[in-house]
């Protein structure tokens, strides 16, 4: 019984495939436009997938709490005498003061993220070296050398120089040395980045002494991170405490606040493609009516043309979204998703080289399924039905 | 949250299957406004094609369902990336009143659906079509799940506010009970727990080979309502012991991220089992209950004795990927 | 009897304003191994009677009984499942499908029947060597010629050995050699124990030696002449 119900099934399936062969034009024309349209929707989901997952891979570097002070609703620097009332805190493993900012280059119409900070006071693997492709980093003692990152060595067009100089506010040059450089695999975050001495920001910037633009906390246990901000806060009521996970789940809220607007606009897409999906399945040739009428003399039952037709367009979307896919992964990693590039990154001016990687998880091939399969099954389910209902009487003449 | 990609994709299947399950609504109501048996009027002829349109589109509802039940979870999944202090499924499930009870509805649904498909294959077996009018009565009934069911899940991820404090599942589970954070399942002790799940487990495959060998009305109604129980005690089991076993975590208590590709989908396969086997195990009573009904007594037998085939057999299935996390641990010793 | 009807009577659109009788009161009975025409111009109900005796759909009222299962108040799955085991349909201008090949349209009748491929082939081998068409069967049906098109048509109507073979109007558009090798092959398959039904208003068929009877259809019920 069961035996004879999987050979029934494989013989639909059979003819579900010669059927979709017969109408090759037909079929080839809808499979084309759904594997854009997956595809499309592929791609946007991988690439905010791997936009999320770098973001958190670069995170890793950045300090479990981060304390900013603020007036006004507005950040201002904060006094390094803060860090002594930190000092009774447990669990705190370290207070790194830093110069964090933008620079805006003039000459060359460019923002810079600089950051300075007491590298040798940074604990060991909060240290930057690791991204780095080349060089090092400034010693404690070395004076006037940076890390840049790998767009700005475009930028600033060094090609073999090491120096290179930037305004103060009050319009004197400073210059530096580049002592190394960061590795591209990082570009998201280290792209428009320069890395220097916490006293050459200082004297960039014209910072007064005393003060920084923020305090790095470091934390020895990452569990206890929520309790020792809650700690910090508590003993400076003043300050902003942002802690790591906190700056995920805003990174998280923005890629998916993106992604999802993103959808909303290839929903347009997908529609006008069920439309299309409905128009060609309705559209019932007197062949195929005939066609339809011959099987049901025959003596194909009612439902066995529907799981005919159920089968063309499994196989259709399947094979959609194979090559729909398939594309979007070839067009995220290889192109880096050029055609998206624009929508997702437009918070610098300098556009990073990505070199993104995509996971293939199941959950995520079930998004896209729900996306696009299921409306697509949806739509064709009545038209399919309407032609499974040709009555068989119309097949005998006269 | 609705500007997601999940919870775009959740709400747009939601809204697939309400319009679906409004067209076999409208066949329902027809069905039992206008069916005459035996007339070849031009009605009854449409009303017969319009049979196989709406046992269709129940069938593509039990699809969605099973695929909008695991999009459900794993949804939950990307949810408490951005709710501070989830730090997984469950977390994102309790941060707001509407995720669990949406989640039980959807789990029901795919019994509901399940049951209508083999009340509809049974009553096509016979010429008579002698469920036509229970068939399609309880199609009626399925709209207002169908309906609570997008509802739920809308209120969710409408309530779903990122940066929301809400407790992760080491707390809701863990063995610091006593906070206000209304714990799922607490106060039962591990022991207990393997027992009832052991005894319940004996007593099921007994009960399945004595209904093999006799069948007894009685015993399969037990049987089923063993099932029932089984299937509720195995959630509560997977949560608070064998999930630990599988994370190998003692403190990470959580029935959904099992399955995520770190524990190489594990879940699925876990409940890939279960739910079936729960189905078919408590479905054979059902079947039962229309054997009276004209030509339906020889296929419902057949029904019954392969429905409890079947539910013995994903048991053992069940078992075995159930005790596979603890057995390995107790060989390996927790290494590895 | 393998046909019996008694009183059949076929309304189409009943109770509305289209109304059609289009059979009224027929009474007909053809035992197992006859050959019988049924004769009439079109519009005289000879399809309709056709279509009832080949289970394709039910009698408005009456009694029709086809290999010994009552057709009336039966839904069109359960006609659809008797019809697939005991009627062999062979069909005005053969309704061959033209793109499919020659074996795959022998075989279409077995594919919801769950029999698989090996099996269809070699069911289908026998009946094409015994109609001389083994060498065309992978040609697309539409490239093969009239004579060898009727014999796929009949081949199909007795791949599951039904014991009823129904023909509509089936030398209607055949030259008179074609029209005479069919009705000696319905002559052939007579001897073999078939029941044949022929629907026809053309002499060839009518008149042939291998015919039993003669049922004149006139406006929806049987003319005794």
């Amino acid at each position: 019984m069961a035996q004879r119900n999987l050979e029934k099934q494989l013989n639909i399936l059979d003819y579900a495939l010669s059927s979709l062969w017969r109408r090759r034009l037909k079929s080839l024309s809808l499979l084309l436009v759904f594997a854009a349209v997956i595809f499309l929707l592929a791609s946007f989901q991988m690439v905010t997938q791997a936009l999320t997952d770098k973001a958190r891979q670069v995170l890793v570097y950045t300090p479990e709490i981060t304390l900013q002070k603020m007036s006004v609703g507005r950040q201002e620097a904060i006094p390094l005498a803060y860090r002594e009332q930190l000092a009774g805190i447990f669990g705190i493993r370290r207070v790194v003061p830093r110069i964090w900012g933008y620079y805006f280059d003039e000459v060359r119409l460019a923002n810079y993220t600089v950051m300075g900070m007491e590298l040798g006071e940074m604990p060991e693997g909060a240290r930057l070296d690791t991204t780095l492709s080349g060089g090092a980093m400034p010693g404690t003692d070395e004076r006037g050398r940076v890390v840049i990152g790998q767009s700005i060595k475009k930028a600033l067009a060094l090609e073999g120089r090491t120096t290179f100089s930037l305004f103060r506010p009050d319009l004197s040059l400073t210059s530096f040395e580049v002592s190394g450089e960061f590795s591209p695999d990082t570009d998201i975050m280290t792209n428009d980045l320069i890395v220097m001495g916490l006293a050459e920001a200082r004297d960039l910037f014209a910072i007064p002494a005393g003060l920084v633009t923020d305090l790095c906390v470091y934390v020895a246990n990452p569990t206890e991170i929520e309790t020792i901000a809650k700690k910090i806060s508590a003993t400076l009521p003043s300050v902003r405490v942002l802690t790591r996970p906190q700056i995920q789940k805003t990174y998280q809220v923005v890629f998916g606040w993106r992604s999802g607007f993103g959808s909303i606009c290839l929903l347009t897409a997908l529609a006008a493609f069920v439309i299309l999906a409905w128009d060609k399945a309705s559209g019932l040739s007197p062949e195929e009516r005939r066609e339809i009428a011959i099987l049901k003399v025959l003596g194909w039952e009612t439902s066995d043309i529907l799981a005919v037709r159920f089968w063309e367009s499994v196989l259709v979307s399947g094979l959609a979204c194979l090559a729909g896919m398939t594309a979007a992964y070839i067009h995220v990693v290889y192109f880096a998703a050029a055609l998206f590039r624009p929508v997702l990154m437009g918070w610098s001016v300098l556009r990073p080289e990505l070199h993104l990687a995509p996971r293939i998880e199941v959950g995520n091939i079930l998004l896209i399924l729900a996306f696009t399969v299921l409306p697509y099954l949806a739509a064709t389910v009545i038209p399919a039905w309407r032609s499974a209902t040709v009555p068989a009487d119309s097949a005998l003449g006269g | 949250m609705f500007l997601n990609p999940w919870s775009l994709a959740l709400s747009l299947c939601s809204l697939v299957a309400l319009v679906l399950g409004a067209v076999a609504g409208r066949t329902a109501v027809r069905v039992l406004r206008f069916w005459e048996p035996g007339s070849d009027s031009n009605r009854q002829i449409r009303l017969e094609n319009e049979i196989w349109l709406s046992s269709t589109l129940v069938a593509y509802g039990l699809g969605f369902q099973i695929i909008t039940l695991i999009l459900f979870v794993l949804a939950a999944d990307q949810f408490c990336q951005v709710i501070v202090g989830a730090m997984c499924a469950t977390g994102a499930l309790l941060a707001n009143p509407y995720g669990m009870p949406a989640l039980l509805v959807k789990l029901v649904g795919i019994f509901f659906y399940g049951f209508w498909i083999l009340i509809h294959q049974l009553d096509i077996r016979s010429e008579h079509y002698p469920l036509v009018r229970i068939k399609y009565l309880a199609l009626l009934l399925l709209l207002p799940l169908l309906v609570l069911d997008a509802s739920l899940q809308t209120l969710y991820i409408a309530g779903i506010k990122p940066d929301i404090i809400t407790s992760c599942c080491a707390v809701v589970f863990g063995e610091s009970a006593g906070d206000a954070t209304g714990n799922l399942i607490t106060g039962l002790s591990q022991q207990g727990l393997l027992a009832a799940f052991l005894v319940s487990l004996a007593g099921l495959v007994l009960a399945g080979f004595s209904l093999l060998k006799r069948w007894r009305p009685w015993l399969a109604g037990l049987y089923a309502v063993g099932w029932l129980w089984f299937f509720g005690l195995s959630l509560v089991v997977i949560t608070s012991v064998i999930s630990s076993y599988v994370y190998a975590m003692p403190y990470h208590k959580c029935p959904f991220c099992m399955l995520k590709p770190e524990y190489y989908y594990f879940g699925f396969a876990l409940y890939g089992a279960l739910i079936p086997a729960a189905f078919f195990g408590a479905s054979a009573a059902l079947a039962g209950l229309v054997r009276g009904k004209a030509g339906l007594r020889g296929v419902v037998d057949r029904y019954q004795q392969l429905a409890i085939k079947i539910s013995l057999v994903l048991l053992l299935i069940f078992s075995g990927l159930s005790c596979y996390h603890y057995l390995k641990y107790l060989i390996s010793g927790g290494e590895g | 009897m393998l046909i019996e009807l008694s009183g059949v009577s076929k309304i189409y659109n009943q109770g509305k304003a289209n109304e059609v009788k289009a059979l009224a009161d027929i009474d007909l009975e053809v035992e197992q191994g006859s050959m019988v025409c049924l004769k009439g111009p079109s519009g005289s109900g000879k399809s309709t009677l056709l279509a009832i005796i080949g289970c394709i759909f039910p009698p408005t009222s009456g009694r029709a009984a086809i290999a010994g299962r009552q057709l009336a108040r039966l839904p069109d799955r359960f006609l659809t499942l008797h019809r697939r085991e005991t009627i062999g349909f062979i069909f005005q201008r053969f309704n061959i499908l033209p793109e499919l090949t020659v074996l795959d349209n022998i075989t279409l009748p077995l594919l919801p029947l769950g029999v698989p491929p090996r099996e269809r082939r070699q069911r289908a081998e026998e009946l094409m060597e015994r109609f001389a068409i083994s060498h065309r069967a992978q040609f697309p049906a539409g490239q093969i010629s009239g004579g060898e098109l009727q014999r796929v048509a009949i081949a199909r109507a007795l791949i599951n050995s039904q014991p009823i073979i129904l023909a509509d109007e089936p030398t209607a558009h055949l030259d008179t050699v074609l029209s005479q090798e069919f009705m000696e092959i319905m002559q052939q398959l007579k001897t073999t124990g078939k029941t044949i039904v022929i629907a026809s208003h053309d002499p060839l068929a009518f008149e042939h030696p291998a015919i039993d009877r003669i049922v004149i259809i006139k406006d929806g019920s049987i003319h005794v002449p």
